[in-house]
């Protein structure tokens, strides 16, 4: 009981984090731009969703061992990766560039 | 945060005739040039790799079954896929846009980086590098 208690307060910290993104930093979505940044070593820190296909969730991973970036697993699907994003469409990966005001590349991959 | 597509990077060609590759990068443009504004990188690959030497081979046909062909050409980034393995065989002079122009140079650039990678598959070095890549069917994960 008090691991989902834990799960759940973290997940919430990722979504506000995660919106704080949206509205002050810079930030991809989609696997397309996700390499892109990922080559120009631009991405600070790639969130990918649960239903992520595990070939493209692999590849991903690989590239981003090759750049030494973290790759954080959403809690949650492509659907749920959107909604958190403020969006109105599913986003099964994105590349997080700059920050801006939120602390989400410190906290969240040592969370990990 | 770590540019990795630098020159020596192994990587494998995606797209076109060589697709399943392996290369090595010769040159990176990550800007891209005025005739290709995109990034790509000249790289230097197997064509044919040399085939596998057992112990009863004569030195004949040892000499015969480590022959390599080469081939050099510019590749987007997008069609290639980076690997962890690096090759430190020196192909800066040799292989060139220049000579890509024309298509004496190309031969001429390829019979050399030919002889290069043949001289460094007998070291029995960058074992990895010389062979075929496996393929594994039903593989959901990546696996170099």
């Amino acid at each position: 009981m008090v691991a989902t208690k834990k799960t759940k307060k973290t997940h919430e910290s990722i979504n506000n984090r995660l919106a704080l993104v949206m509205k002050s930093g810079k930030y991809t979505l989609g696997y397309k731009t996700v390499l892109k940044s990922l080559r120009s070593s631009q991405g600070k820190l790639i969130i990918t969703a649960n239903n992520c296909p595990p070939l493209r969730k692999s590849e991903i991973e690989y590239y981003a061992m090759l750049a030494k970036v973290g790759v954080h697993h959403f809690n949650g699907n492509n659907v749920d990766l959107g909604i958190a994003c403020g969006k109105y469409y599913r986003v099964c990966c994105l590349s997080i560039i700059d920050p801006g005001d939120s602390d989400i590349i410190k906290s969240i991959p040592g969370d990990q | 945060m770590v540019k990795f597509l630098k020159p020596n990077k192994a990587v494998i060609v995606l797209q076109g005739r060589f697709a399943g590759r392996k290369a090595v990068i010769v040159r990176s443009f990550d800007d891209g040039t005025r005739d290709r504004p995109y990034g790509h990188c000249l790289v230097a690959g197997i064509g044919k790799y040399p085939k596998k030497v057992i112990r009863k081979d004569s030195a004949k046909k040892t000499a015969k079954k480590s022959r390599v062909k080469a081939f050099i050409k510019l590749v987007n980034y997008s069609h290639i896929m980076p690997t962890r393995y690096t090759l430190d065989v020196d192909l800066k002079d040799v292989v060139t846009v220049d000579a890509l122009q024309s298509r004496d140079k190309k031969v001429t650039a390829a019979k050399e980086t030919k002889a290069r990678f043949e001289e460094r598959f007998k070291t029995g070095k960058n074992r990895w590098f010389f062979s075929k890549l496996r393929t594994a069917v039903n593989c959901k994960y990546l696996v170099l």
